[in-house]
């Protein structure tokens, strides 16, 4: 009895495991597990039915359902297995599916491992050079020592930075930018933002504006003496290619020259 | 200075004949006082001509190779030329002119075509007719791309004065003058950092402006040039008021605050600041009375009390209005002496508020757009604004019922002059005034103010200025382009075919763009010329003056400029080479006119300064100068017009001054007569050897005009002679060309002034009786320039309208029944 009912929570589990591992050797553990059924269960028919209407049932999965249950099953008396080799079989079956659960798990910790290796990498190259970086280290080791250190690294730094540019290339940039005084006066950013006011009002997307050709061509719509259009071609079109041929004409002059 | 100075030696003029004096200003008997008012509009109400394609040619495959880009300076040149030049050569490919052949014959086609000849008394095929008068080759050139500046803002002289002040969106500043005809007395050239956005007039007669740069500019009217500027310290300002005295400016500024600034001698003084809010103050107005101010300001206005500077009043233009999710912006204000505060906003609305008490006591939406501008008159009874959709529209105050007291605002005129946004309008006493971003002045006078029919009872658009931007080189046949930054001379195409009249000829050679020259800095151009032999331009700005040296060789152009010009007093309104491309005139400020002589190597060297003998503040604006070298005559902006003696460099005489501007003047090569055209449409011709009017001129004025010719609108801008026929003169405004004969007899007021297209059909009998001396031609329109290369060689340069219209910023969309 207690194998039957290890056997029938060996074909759930088996069931199971094919329900979870579908994609890794899930076919496996599911042949595996039918053929121990049929070779330790045929003495016991209903709770075998019960087992297969509810594994139908449950998990859908006709096929193995009927192939465990075949027709002519229902007469026939229990047929006898040996302890042993029911201990045996189930034991396996138990074996394969450790096995199976296993490499599951090393499955999922590999795409992990590769997946934090991924992580780091991309970290690493998001990083500034290794050059800067150590500069970096050296930079709060020297701001522990005395201030006059601090200024003597300072001044060698500028030493430093006369004789090598490469390095003063390298040094970190504060966040700032350099720019002129004389385009940044704060007549010109408002006068900027009044020009800006101006033209959001006159030609903002609320104003309803219009292009020149389309308007022009009102007339010329409504009017009973058809006259050319305003303006055949937007001369913007095809800009591009047309400084490209200029330019190859150009060129080919001279090579004609 | 006397009116009629008759200058020492000569003898005193014989002019005025018999005219009356009237009204100021010499009338001339035949000048019709009494005109129609239909025939008036006539000329601007025609609409302007579209460019028909199939007039131009098409570009022929150039035959000769495309030139090569040419060397900025030969390797022989020491010097390299200066920065600001760029030298481009390109092929034109746009419209391109039209060649024209030596006439062929005066047919019934007249001014059909390219070659057109004028119904001379002649006709008739073959060589006979080849140098018959009056039939020329025409190069019509439409590769001028003026595109003119908007109009930003306008003042009127208040309390009857008699100008008009006019800024553009470039920063050009301009004044017209009503008593001369609305003629463009004065023009003061932009700055790239300086846009103007309210002008206004104080104390009498000096003219303010003011702009996002956060400046107040005083601007000198006689020297045209910004006379001094003050920082208004609230940042970009955009409004500016003066109050009734003129003796007060109020400027609005982008932070909020509303300043007072007092008119001193010599510049203004800051006064005070008035309460100060968040928000910037777009528009002001003085209430008549100087105690208070309204501001308009983003969904709000406000009134100030003067002499306390706080605010007392607080009116948000949006409180009755639910769910509204757009600002509105209050554009325009005016505070009327009954309290009554007029506000025209963004959402379309004319707004009257009673402004003690805060309610609004009428609102009309005139518009689906913003309403920009608004002027009131000065009697308080009539209000014109000006939407973005180009329509204006007058309010008048009319009692509700005959006979009553009671008086309500009423929309009453509609006018859609305008395509693009109309940012200014102003309401002078007889006429409404607006400028557009369309570029065009529009004085649409009001019948009912006006007392007899007159010059000031037609409606008069102004699109482009009053003067020429363009100079011939007649003998190199360049043309020398003057935009507001840059110069571009171009060479004419040219052609071997000839044709018959109103033919279009093929070009054997397109005409080709030479050279670009940028000027450096912000300063616009105020003058520029080429000389005739092409090898000499010149321009200026309001601070420098430049001469380039222009060489030619085979189909590379090089252009060095002058070193070491003389230190001149700047700006030059005006330059004018001489007939032999030997010496430069350059008018100047206070009358004075420099001669430099031009040497050959490309140097220069200053000669002499010609001085009005008794003085004159004004600066000289027009020059001609004879095409023997003898003669110079110099108009200053008094209209006073000096003779001067090139060759003992002596002051020859004074033209008797006539009460009108002078549009244009021209000395004859041969005769050596002074042909001079006033803004009320007159001519006088001046011997200047015998320093008086000739018999001719006489005849003129005792026979007087005809009246169609005194009804035109715009000003005569160019004047040249035919020095194969003496007795003609070619003249040109911005609507006709017309070909003078002094020979002819002068057409009587039945008789039809512009006959040309009736004589082409009438037999050469009827046509010898009919003949008169104007032959117009109002074929090419607009006509920026017209100058005779040789004798039967025309140049036209035309812009049309519609061509510029698409370089204009976007219009409003507008909805059409039925499209």
């Amino acid at each position: 009895m207690e194998a039957v009912g290890r056997e029938e929570g060996g074909v759930w589990r088996g069931g199971r495991g094919v329900a979870r591992g579908v994609p890794h050797g899930g076919r496996k553990a599911g042949s595996a597990s039918g053929a121990g059924r049929e070779g330790g269960v045929r003495g016991k028919m209903a709770p075998r039915k019960k087992a297969g209407v509810a594994a139908a049932a449950r998990g859908k999965r006709g096929p193995p359902a009927a192939h465990l249950s075949p027709a002519s099953s229902e007469d026939e008396a229990p047929e006898e297995v040996s302890f042993g080799a029911a201990r045996e079989a189930a034991e396996a079956e138990r074996k394969l599916e450790g096995e199976a659960a296993q490499r599951h798990r090393e499955l999922l910790k590999e795409k992990r491992r590769r997946r934090q290796e991924l992580f780091v990498e991309q970290k690493r190259r998001k990083l500034l050079p290794e050059a800067v970086l150590q500069e970096l280290t050296a930079a709060p080791g020297a701001g522990k020592q005395g201030e006059g250190q601090v200024q003597k690294r300072v001044k060698k730094h500028k030493r430093r930075k006369g004789g090598l540019p490469s390095l003063a290339l390298t040094r970190p940039k504060g966040n700032y930018t350099a720019v002129r005084l004389k385009d940044q006066s704060l007549t010109g950013l408002h006068q900027q933002l009044a020009k800006d006011f101006l033209n959001t009002q006159l030609y903002g997307p609320d104003t309803n504006r219009v292009q020149a050709n389309e308007f022009f061509s009102l007339e010329n719509k409504k009017d009973p003496v058809k006259k050319a259009a305003v303006q055949f071609v937007d001369k913007s079109w095809g800009q591009e290619k047309k400084l490209k041929a200029i330019r190859f004409k150009k060129r080919w002059l001279s090579t004609q020259m | 200075m006397p009116r009629h100075p008759s200058p020492g030696p000569c003898s005193p003029p014989l002019f005025p004949p018999p005219g009356r004096r009237y009204a100021g200003r010499w009338c001339p008997p035949a000048a019709p006082v009494v005109r129609d008012r239909a025939g008036a509009a006539g000329p601007l109400a025609r609409p302007f001509p579209s460019p028909t394609p199939g007039t131009v040619p098409p570009a022929p495959p150039s035959p000769v190779p495309l030139p090569r880009a040419p060397l900025p300076h030969p390797p022989a040149e020491p010097e390299p030329p200066p920065r600001s030049l760029r030298i481009s050569r390109r092929d034109a490919q746009s419209l391109l002119p039209l060649p024209v052949s030596p006439p062929a014959a005066t047919s019934a086609s007249g001014c059909a075509g390219r070659t057109w000849g004028w119904c001379a008394g002649r006709s008739g095929a073959g060589a006979g007719a080849r140098c018959g008068m009056g039939e020329f080759e025409v190069h019509r050139v439409r590769f001028f791309g003026l595109v003119p500046a908007g109009v930003r803002c306008l003042a009127c002289q208040p309390r009857g004065g008699r100008r008009l002040a006019l800024a553009r969106t470039d920063g050009a500043v301009e004044v017209y003058n009503f008593a001369a005809n609305y003629f463009q007395e004065k023009v003061i050239p932009g700055h790239e950092g300086r846009s103007v956005e309210a002008l206004c007039w104080a104390a009498e007669d000096r003219l303010f402006g003011a702009g996002l740069g956060g400046e107040i500019t005083e601007y000198d009217l006689s020297r045209l040039c910004v006379a001094r500027s003050v920082d208004g310290g609230g940042g970009p300002i955009w409004s500016m008021a003066a109050n009734s005295s003129g003796a007060q400016l109020a400027i609005g500024c982008e932070d909020g605050s509303v300043k007072l600034f007092r008119v001193v001698p010599g510049g203004i003084q800051f006064e005070r600041n008035l309460d100060r809010r968040k928000g910037r103050i777009l528009c002001l107005s003085w209430h008549p009375s100087d105690t208070h101010i309204a501001a308009g300001s983003i969904d709000i206005l406000r009134v100030f009390d003067v002499s306390s500077g706080q605010t007392v009043q607080r009116i948000m233009v949006n409180y009755h209005v639910h769910k509204v999710k757009r600002e509105c912006i209050v554009w325009s204000i005016a505070f009327l002496s009954s309290g009554t505060v007029v506000t025209s906003d963004s959402f379309g609305r004319v707004q009257f508020w009673d402004w003690e008490q805060g309610t609004l006591s009428e609102s009309h939406t005139v518009s689906t757009s913003a309403v920009l501008s608004l002027s009131v008159s000065e009697k308080e009874d009539s209000i014109v604004v000006g939407t973005s959709t180009g329509a204006t529209y007058q309010f008048q105050l009319l009692p509700v019922k005959m006979g009553s007291l009671e008086k309500r605002w009423v929309r009453t005129k509609p006018f859609q002059h305008h395509t693009h946004d109309v940012r200014a309008v102003a309401h002078s006493s007889t006429a409404l005034i607006s400028g557009g971003l369309d570029a065009q002045l529009v004085i649409r006078p009001l019948m009912e103010k006006i007392q007899k029919k007159g010059y000031e009872a037609a409606l008069r658009k102004f699109t482009f200025p009053h003067r020429c931007l363009v100079s011939c080189a007649r003998k190199a046949r360049l043309l020398l382009f003057q935009f507001s930054q840059h110069l571009e001379l171009w060479r004419l195409g040219s052609t071997n075919e000839t044709g018959k009249d109103g033919e279009v000829l093929p070009l054997c050679r397109m005409p080709e763009h030479l050279v670009q020259l940028k000027s450096k800095g912000p300063e616009h151009i105020y003058c520029s010329c080429v000389s005739p032999c092409g090898s000499w331009v010149a321009y200026s700005t309001a601070s420098r003056f430049h001469l380039y040296r222009v060489q030619y060789e085979g189909d590379s152009v090089s252009v060095k400029k002058v070193p070491k010009v003389p230190k001149l007093l700047l700006p030059a309104y005006q330059l004018q080479f001489s007939a032999d491309s030997g010496s430069l005139f350059v008018a100047s400020a206070r009358g004075s006119v420099h001669v430099l002589q031009l040497l050959e190597p490309g140097g220069c060297k200053h000669l002499h300064t010609f001085r009005p003998p008794s003085g004159c503040p004004e600066a000289v604006y027009l020059l001609a100068v004879s095409a023997d070298g003898h003669w110079l005559a110099a108009v200053s902006g008094d209209w006073a017009i000096h003779v001067y003696n090139l060759k003992c460099f002596k002051h020859h005489c004074t033209v008797p001054t006539y009460d009108c501007a002078v549009t244009a003047l021209a000395i004859h090569p041969v005769t050596n007569n002074l042909v001079i055209s006033y803004s009320d449409q007159q001519l006088f011709e001046f011997s200047i050897p015998e320093k008086q009017y000739t018999a001719w001129s006489r005849t003129v004025q005792n026979h007087g005009l005809h009246k169609a010719w005194l009804e035109r609108d715009s000003p005569i801008t160019h004047i040249t002679f035919n020095p194969k026929n003496p007795s003609h003169i070619l003249l040109h405004d911005i609507y006709m060309f017309c070909v003078l004969d002094k020979s002819l007899p002068l057409p009587d007021n039945s008789a039809l002034l512009m006959n040309q297209s009736t004589l082409k059909q009438l037999p050469e009998t009827a046509r010898q009786r009919q003949l008169h001396a104007f032959k117009i031609c109002k074929k090419f329109q607009p006509l920026l320039f017209a100058d005779l290369l040789d004798e039967n060689c025309l140049v036209m340069v035309e812009r049309p309208i519609v061509d510029f219209k698409t370089e204009l910023p976007l219009p409003i969309q507008q909805k059409k029944f039925g499209t």
